[in-house]
């Protein structure tokens, strides 16, 4: 039997930080879409989606073969070196010291790059769009995947954290089609923050886990490293703020 | 092969998106495994050692980036 406890944290972690990956990668598909053609978009897109596909379908079998402490450490280690850069750059972002992203922007740019490129083929597929958004769904896609497998093979929570997963996906993909345009209204900076405590909370948890360390308190324990972890990460943007810099996101 | 080199290097961006964070991360990990596995601390001293090395390397990062944006 699932805990909440335990899986709480997992799907809203699945949850959220699907979220911020979709829409990144929506913007770029949407831009290969709209100036390549859709035929080109999808097809890049179902491509991606593919690879991601069978990367899951050959990983499963062969996480569940390795030992559980040695998964727990290289997971958790992997998972503090993730978490602590998205946290760091989401404090930076938040301080006003590294730009926030903007979907607008993105799009501008990926638009600009597709309209200096040649005209796309009105018969057959146009590669350049295809590659654009394999690519975008690849990418990003990896960090979904990663993310899930993460939060979710220590403690046999893959089903509900992909369930999570999906779930954003589903989410983008009707918000996007109704509005079709980038959903540069997602605070992405506050969702990444979110996520970054979260994946440094169970980073901490499962590379002691994996060391052999009884955390007191059991799953709870990740609840305390994440409100921890939240404290620190405001003041740290709270001590570095630029006084004319933007916060939030 | 182009966007085979483009997605490892984005892979590698996942992992070590700042070299000196990372080589932290991986020090105090490393740190606490050794006085744990060698039974020099008890393991709850060994977790806490973790926890509060990667705290200390979040803060240090983004103070040292903080201060380099002022220096500029």
């Amino acid at each position: 039997m699932i805990s909440f406890t335990t899986a709480a944290p997992a799907v809203s972690a699945a949850f959220v930080a699907s979220l911020v990956e979709v829409v990144e990668a929506f913007t770029i598909v949407l831009a290969a879409g709209t100036l390549r053609g859709w035929r080109a978009a999808i097809a890049g897109t179902a491509a991606g989606l593919a690879v991601l596909a069978s990367i899951v379908v050959a990983l499963g079998p062969l996480l569940e073969r390795v030992p559980l402490h040695p998964l727990q450490l290289v997971i958790g280690v992997l998972l503090l070196l993730f978490g602590m850069g998205w946290l760091r750059k989401a404090v930076l972002r938040a301080a006003g010291i590294v730009p926030l992203h903007d979907e607008n922007a993105a799009f501008v740019v990926e638009t600009a790059a597709l309209s200096d490129a040649t005209t796309p083929h009105r018969s057959g597929y146009d590669w350049l769009g295809i590659v654009m958004a394999f690519k975008a769904v690849l990418l990003e896609g990896f960090e979904v995947v990663f993310i899930v497998i993460a939060v979710g093979a220590g403690r046999g929570l893959l089903l509900p954290a992909s369930l999570g997963a999906l779930t954003a996906c589903v989410v983008v993909l009707a918000i996007g089609a109704i509005v079709h345009r980038p959903l540069a209204r997602v605070p992405e900076n506050t969702l990444k923050f979110a996520v970054g405590v979260i994946l440094c909370a169970f980073g901490v948890f499962w590379t002691g886990e994996g060391l052999g360390i009884a955390w007191p308190g059991a799953d709870l324990t990740i609840f305390f490293f994440g409100a921890v972890f939240l404290v620190v990460a405001l003041g740290a943007v709270a001590a570095v703020r630029q006084p004319t810099g933007a916060a939030g996101g | 092969m182009n966007i085979l080199r483009e997605v490892g290097g984005e892979l590698l961006k996942m992992f070590v998106a700042d070299g000196w964070l990372a080589a932290g991360v991986v020090a105090v990990v490393s740190v606490a495994g050794l006085l744990t596995r060698l039974g020099k601390v008890p393991p709850l001293i060994g977790g806490t050692i973790l926890f509060l090395g990667c705290i200390a390397v979040l803060v240090i990062s983004v103070a040292f980036a903080g201060r380099q944006h002022r220096a500029r």
